[in-house]
């Protein structure tokens, strides 16, 4: 089938702003950069902020959905789309365009990878301590457009914490810019938080800056081996409640303390501690000691732990869902949650225990099943005000359940309301988010 | 505007007895909030004690097309809790109950009206506190913390309002009620608490608030400098931050409040000097001691006249009272002052001290500072004598100018008391149209009726106004048929 | 200042100056406690007040209603970081009403009062009547029949009068026990030599035994506290006089026992020319016993202790009082939450405002409730026998004591 005329006239067109270069429409390239299958009609790779911002103009007034990447890691989180008309490849704004060390702030463009970002960072001891799972290749602002995070969200936040200003594209191709560039601001309304998370559907993140952090003189890691997941709840509990303050604490469950390297057993708690040494051993032996009158063995691990984890975390393979439930619930939960997805399916649990904040990598299986599983592990949660998100799944699973799960009807009709009044004509990555936006 | 007899009746009827002031001497009274610069008589002022009654009253003044001003505690400091086009004020401090404290989830829910410092008090003893701590906290509302996102001397290590907020229930412009976030996190959805936060009262008026709450530390320690200027102090500022430590906090006070804060409180701040640096360390014991000993260490090698360590909580107590009652205790130094707010990136904190100093020259005036250096966040009071109109030419143009000279370095107008009347007119300084029309349309979104506090948090601009539409990219031109 | 202060003057405008607004001061107000609204705080009170003074608001009767709810109990100045004395201001600013010719709405009741508490004479000659009023039944028949109810005041003063002791006369000179520190005179007050005769007693007794020679003024009549509270300042000058007159100049130190006595005897500087040498040498009964040696038997009690408004706020005495009691061997001071809250007496504030009283009585029960004390410590009449009311009406088994009291005990004094 031959491109229409008007498909050539938009090619030229989009080519015209990024030079023919950024234009891929050839089946190979289109087909590679298909999202739940749907291929879409052009790849466009800007070269630069003001090409973006033509590029969603363009797109705009030609009413042609537009899909922005970055690593590409989390195309498929939402609902499969209807419509994709253009990739907007923001690989290509890979600079690094300010590093303030002295102020511990950063600027850069959105497909700076956060890999790349902490290369640069390290010579100065400063970090940026954004953490999920395969990180390094993933891009600032995808992981800004999902609000995506890590084990060490515990002690600094999310990007939501981090973000300080942010330069977008809006749908109708306006380059605007919310937010500050200095580590504390109320000038006007706090437009970051507005995007974090916004998944592309209100607009296009050019460029971030964002707060930095002093990387830890010392790190420890521990291991507490535990014997239920009860008692992982009530070791963390005792760690959330005492003057620790540590910078990760994850449960694994015995799946993945096998898939994680650690020694077999129901499942463990890993903590770290990042200080000046003196107080990095002594919230050692305090955790030690806390461990111990749980009944578990505080081991220590290696510094290479948790670059392992990530991986493993990466690589897991099959539906992966993120339940939040209260942190008093956690064991509970997890439970629960085994009893209604497993089915007999390989199933692998993680936490970032102290926010009840739960990844459950769910192998193959039924996807009837499975999603009945969810439905029923939404209802339960709902009076806790809990939620299950499938970030990563098959599209039968996403059209067969929403991936996101319910909103109460008064904050979604805020919601639509924000989607109607920023992309009324429905241009930017519709139809993936929440209540159908 | 006034109102009409029906609604008063009506709000009447909502409120109970004593519930609605219509006197002149009470709104009188609620012209004006801690900043009397700006004033704005409300034509009654509305005392909820339920949500219900919130909602009812945000319905009733839709109809009648009557603005809304929400207040807390009135200790704003940028003519936000005034009410310039009349309307019904709507004071929540009548609803402050600690609604739930919940320390296995570690997060609390309260109502609006509740006194920040109260929350603390009341999880201390079990070893939890609300960590943003504005120096008004033994007066301000969470409220009305959570109005103006307000930060605070220990924001330095844990963050402003809204990273302490977890969800809110609203009642928006539209007298729609809505809980937006919660406890739970990575809720699905936009982050509406997160815009809602700094909003001040112009999305709807909050009616319940859960918050993070945070342990105490092992150990804290209270560092006292004193430097011969403050320029030496700022150096020191900006060496402290550089060398990636992250403090609990770092505060500076001038000759000018130090005297001010040793009449009034007895603090002990040291006399004689032109600047002090209150630099307060927290966390593990072990980290709290390297930690001071390495900022006392930098504070001598910038030439300290002195360094002092607070002996127990009670001589740290009475340093904080000191330095939280400065805005007050200023009443001693002068009847009126031009507050800023501006944040300079820390490595520009000594230039901009500099050029503070070159503009109090210059326009024949005493600026006072108290503030948090840490953050870059400047607080100068631009003293003037208020019966004297060519004082305050003079002081507007000070400030005018010392907010210049703070964006130019890369900062912001505002760190942390808000827009509200006072800097809502600065904005133009550091956005752009496109930038205002997009925050002008995110109000309307949540308040498409402009009934929430209008003029405030933006600037009469035409790029906040009906119709306005920024520049497009201009596209390439007649390249599809 | 001869003349009756007016809120026009220079100095009472730079106060109303130096307050920056703050409000700091808003959630140590009783009132604004209670109310919540800002027209009954000491920021809406100063805000009205400079209105008025700047010809911005007419002395309204609502605008006297907002300074006739104040209690006047200064816990405003203890938080103020400004320094402003909001004790003066309300004085000055009742006075001005005052002047203006537009008096408050004086009941009947309240001129009564004015014209019977501070006059000693007069004063007696009523206990005698209230006495017979309680012993003959009348009282039992009175509250009985509800009779009271439409006349709050009225209900109010009947509620506070529970005991009315006999009368009984104190020496005029007591020696010290052993070598003499110095010698002091001894305020006797109004209500507290005819209700508390006895805490007038122990405390002669007692800083006898502390090494002083005390002397009790005959002829000493009222401080003039409640005139000059009530902005009456003409007659509070006259009695402020009278007093001075009527006390000795050789003495190291005033003593007072009665918290709101002291406070307006310290005041007597800013009011009356030529009397700031009486005002410096006064102190509360608290601070000359707190280091003296004292032959102190163990009570094994635990109580609480209530800070009356004139003392914390209005002289700046907590340590004393708390200190003094910690030295009583077995005896278990348990920390009063918002001990320096006001608990509604406040003068006669608890008779011409009762329903804002009992509100802020209820308050402090519950505080004292919370701490499991069964006895209450005050300095000061109006705080015991408003505290006692409140216990009397809840049906709480408390002892409410004033710590001469308490100390009196421990030394043994034994009744005459």
């Amino acid at each position: 089938m031959g491109v229409s005329v008007t498909a050539r006239g938009l090619g030229g067109a989009l080519a015209a702003i990024v030079g023919p270069a950024g234009v891929h429409d050839a089946p190979a390239a289109r087909a590679a950069a298909a999202i739940d299958g749907r291929e879409p009609q052009w790849v466009v790779r800007p070269r630069s902020l003001d090409e973006t911002a033509a590029v969603v103009a363009l797109a705009h007034d030609e009413r042609l959905a537009v899909v922005p990447r970055g690593s590409g890691a989390a195309l498929t989180l939402g609902v499969p789309p209807e419509r994709v008309d253009v990739v907007l490849d923001l690989a290509g704004l890979d600079a690094i365009l300010e590093h303030n060390p002295e102020d511990m702030t950063v600027t850069v463009q959105a497909g700076v990878t956060a890999g790349a970002l902490a290369a640069r960072l390290a010579a100065d001891r400063q970090t940026l301590p954004i953490d999920p799972a395969g990180w390094h290749a993933r891009t600032l602002g995808g992981i800004a457009a999902t609000a995506a995070s890590g084990p060490l969200r515990l002690r600094y936040g999310t990007l939501r914490d981090l973000l300080l200003g942010v330069r977008f594209v809006q749908a109708d191709g306006v380059v605007t810019w919310g937010g500050a560039r200095v580590v504390k601001s109320v000038s006007g309304y706090d437009v970051p938080k507005l995007l974090v998370g916004s998944l592309g559907t209100l607009a296009v993140i050019g460029e971030l800056t964002l707060r930095l952090h002093p990387l830890p003189e010392a790190e420890v890691t521990c291991f507490l081996p535990v014997a239920s997941v009860e008692v992982a709840q009530e070791l963390t509990a005792a760690i959330v409640d005492s003057t620790l303050q540590p910078r990760r604490v994850e449960l694994l469950d015995g799946a993945a303390l096998v898939a994680s390297g650690l020694p077999v057993g129901p499942g463990g708690l890993v903590v770290s501690f990042g200080s000046v040494p003196a107080a990095v051993r002594a919230q050692q032996a305090i955790v030690t000691g806390l461990a111990a009158r749980a009944g578990a063995r505080a081991e220590t691990l290696g510094p290479g732990f948790w670059a392992t984890y990530d991986r493993m975390l990466a690589r897991m393979g099959g539906t992966i869902l993120r339940i939040s439930t209260p942190a008093s619930r956690l064991a509970m939960t997890l439970r629960e949650a085994r009893s209604v997805l497993a089915g007999g399916r390989d199933l692998v649990a993680t936490a970032c225990a102290p926010l009840g904040l739960i990844r459950v990598a769910i192998g193959q299986g039924d996807p009837a099943a499975l999603a009945t599983g969810i439905e029923r592990l939404r209802a339960s949660l709902a009076a806790a005000d809990g939620s299950v998100v499938v970030e990563r799944g098959a599209v039968g699973l996403r059209t067969s359940v929403d991936p996101w799960g319910p909103v109460p009807a008064p904050a979604l009709a805020l919601m639509r309301g924000l989607k109607q009044e920023f992309d009324p004509a429905g241009t930017l990555n519709p139809g993936r988010f929440v209540g159908g936006i | 505007m006034a109102l009409t007899p029906e609604c008063v009746a009506e709000l009447e009827r909502i409120l109970g007895p004593g519930a609605l002031v219509l006197t002149v001497e009470g709104r009188m009274v609620y012209e004006c909030d801690m900043h009397t610069f700006y004033k704005g008589a409300p034509d009654a002022v509305a005392l909820p004690v339920r949500t219900e009654q919130v909602q009812a009253i945000v319905k009733v003044c839709r109809e009648a097309r009557v603005p809304i001003v929400p207040r807390g505690s009135g200790t704003g400091l940028i003519g936000g809790a005034m009410a310039p086009q009349g309307g019904v004020m709507v004071s929540m401090n009548r609803m402050g109950a600690i609604l739930e404290v919940d320390l296995p989830n570690r997060c609390a829910t309260v109502q609006p009206g509740l006194i920040n410092l109260w929350l603390s008090n009341a999880v201390r003893e079990r070893g939890w506190f609300f960590a943003p701590d504005p120096s008004s906290q033994m007066v301000s509302s969470i409220g009305g913390n959570v109005s103006t996102n307000a930060g605070g001397p220990h924001c330095l290590k844990y963050g402003i309002t809204t990273n302490h907020v977890l969800g809110l229930e609203i009642v928006t412009g539209t007298g729609d009620l809505v809980q937006i976030g919660g406890k739970t996190v990575d809720r699905p959805g936009y982050d509406l608490t997160g815009v809602a936060v700094g909003s001040e009262g112009t999305f709807g008026l909050v009616t319940a608030i859960t918050v993070r709450l945070t342990h105490l530390p092992e150990a804290v320690k209270t560092v006292l400098a004193a430097f011969r200027t403050v320029v030496a102090a700022s150096e020191t500022v900006s060496a402290i931050i550089a060398s990636g430590m992250v403090p609990a906090a770092l505060e500076m006070l001038d000759e000018a409040i130090i005297a001010a804060i040793n009449a009034g409180t007895g603090a002990g701040y040291p006399e004689g000097a032109g600047a002090v640096l209150l630099i307060e360390l927290d966390g593990p014991r072990a980290e709290v001691e390297a930690q001071a000993d390495r900022a006392a260490v930098m504070c001598r090698e910038r030439g300290a006249l002195s360094v002092s360590v607070a002996r127990d909580e009670a001589e740290r107590a009475l340093l904080w009272k000191g330095r939280k009652e400065a805005a007050g205790a200023v009443g001693r130094l002068t009847a009126a002052y031009l507050l800023q707010d501006a944040v300079v990136p820390r490595s520009k904190l000594p230039q901009i001290m500099r050029e503070m100093v070159a503009i109090g020259e210059r326009y024949g005036l005493r600026i006072a500072n108290v503030f948090h250096a840490g953050d870059g966040n400047l607080h100068p009071m631009i003293c003037y004598d208020d019966r004297n109109p060519d004082e305050l030419q003079r002081a507007t143009e000070a400030n005018e100018a010392l907010l210049r000279a703070c964006i130019t370095l890369g900062g912001t107008v505002t760190g942390e008391h808000g827009n509200g009347l006072d800097k809502c007119k600065n904005l133009p300084l550091q956005y752009g149209e496109a930038d205002l029309n997009f925050m002008y349309r995110l109000r309307r979104v949540f308040d498409p009726d402009h009934l929430m506090n209008p003029g405030k948090l933006l600037p009469s601009h035409p790029a906040c106004g009906e119709g306005f539409r920024p520049r497009r990219p201009v596209l390439p031109a007649g390249t599809w048929v | 200042m001869a003349t009756t202060p007016a809120l026009t003057d220079a100095d009472t405008l730079t106060m109303l100056r130096t307050c920056v607004h703050c409000g700091i001061c808003l959630p140590q107000c009783p009132t604004y406690r209670v109310l919540g609204e800002e027209m009954d705080s000491p920021r809406g009170r100063i805000y009205l007040m400079r209105a008025v003074a700047e010809g911005r608001l007419e002395p309204t009767p609502t605008y006297q209603r907002h300074l006739d709810l104040c209690l006047g109990c200064r816990a405003c100045e203890t938080a103020c970081p400004a320094g402003v004395k909001f004790g003066t201001l309300l004085e000055t600013a009742r006075a001005d009403v005052a002047r203006r010719g537009r008096p408050s709405a004086q009941s009947r009741v309240t001129s009564l009062l004015f014209r019977l508490l501070p006059n000693p004479d007069r004063l007696g000659a009523a206990f005698g009547l209230a006495r017979r009023y309680r012993r003959s039944g009348l009282q039992r028949l009175v509250r009985g029949s509800r009779l009271l109810g439409a006349f709050p005041r009225l209900a109010a003063m009947d509620a506070l009068l529970e005991q009315v002791p006999d009368e009984a006369a104190l020496p005029e000179y007591v020696p010290a026990r052993g070598k003499a520190r110095g010698r002091v005179a001894m305020l006797a007050g109004c209500v507290q030599r005819y209700l508390f005769h006895d805490v007038n007693r122990d405390t002669v007794r007692l800083l006898s035994l502390a090494g002083w020679d005390v002397l009790v003024p005959r002829g000493q009549a009222c401080c003039g506290a409640l005139d000059l509270h009530a902005g009456h300042v003409d007659a509070f000058r006259e009695r402020a006089r009278a007093l001075t007159a009527a006390f000795p100049e050789d003495v190291d130190y005033v003593v007072t026992n009665a918290a709101g006595c002291g406070s307006a005897l310290r005041d007597y500087g800013h009011w009356l020319p030529g009397s700031a040498r009486l005002a410096g040498k006064v102190r509360d009964v608290t601070e000359l016993l707190v280091d003296a040696e004292l032959p102190l038997t163990s009570l094994p009690i635990t109580v609480t202790y209530h800070d009356a408004c004139h003392l914390a706020h209005g002289q700046g005495v907590r340590a004393a009082p708390r200190a003094l009691l910690a030295r009583i061997p077995g005896l278990h001071l348990v920390e009063l939450r918002e001990s320096d809250l006001c608990c509604g007496s406040a003068g006669v504030y608890n008779i011409l405002e009762p329903e804002m009283a009992d509100r802020l009585l209820d308050l402090k029960l519950a505080r004292i409730a919370e701490t499991g004390a069964r006895i209450v410590v005050a300095g000061n009449p109006g705080c015991l026998l408003q505290l006692a009311k409140g216990a009397r009406a809840a049906g709480l088994d408390l002892e409410i004591v004033h710590p001469v009291t308490l100390l009196a005990r421990a030394a043994r004094l034994e009744m005459p």
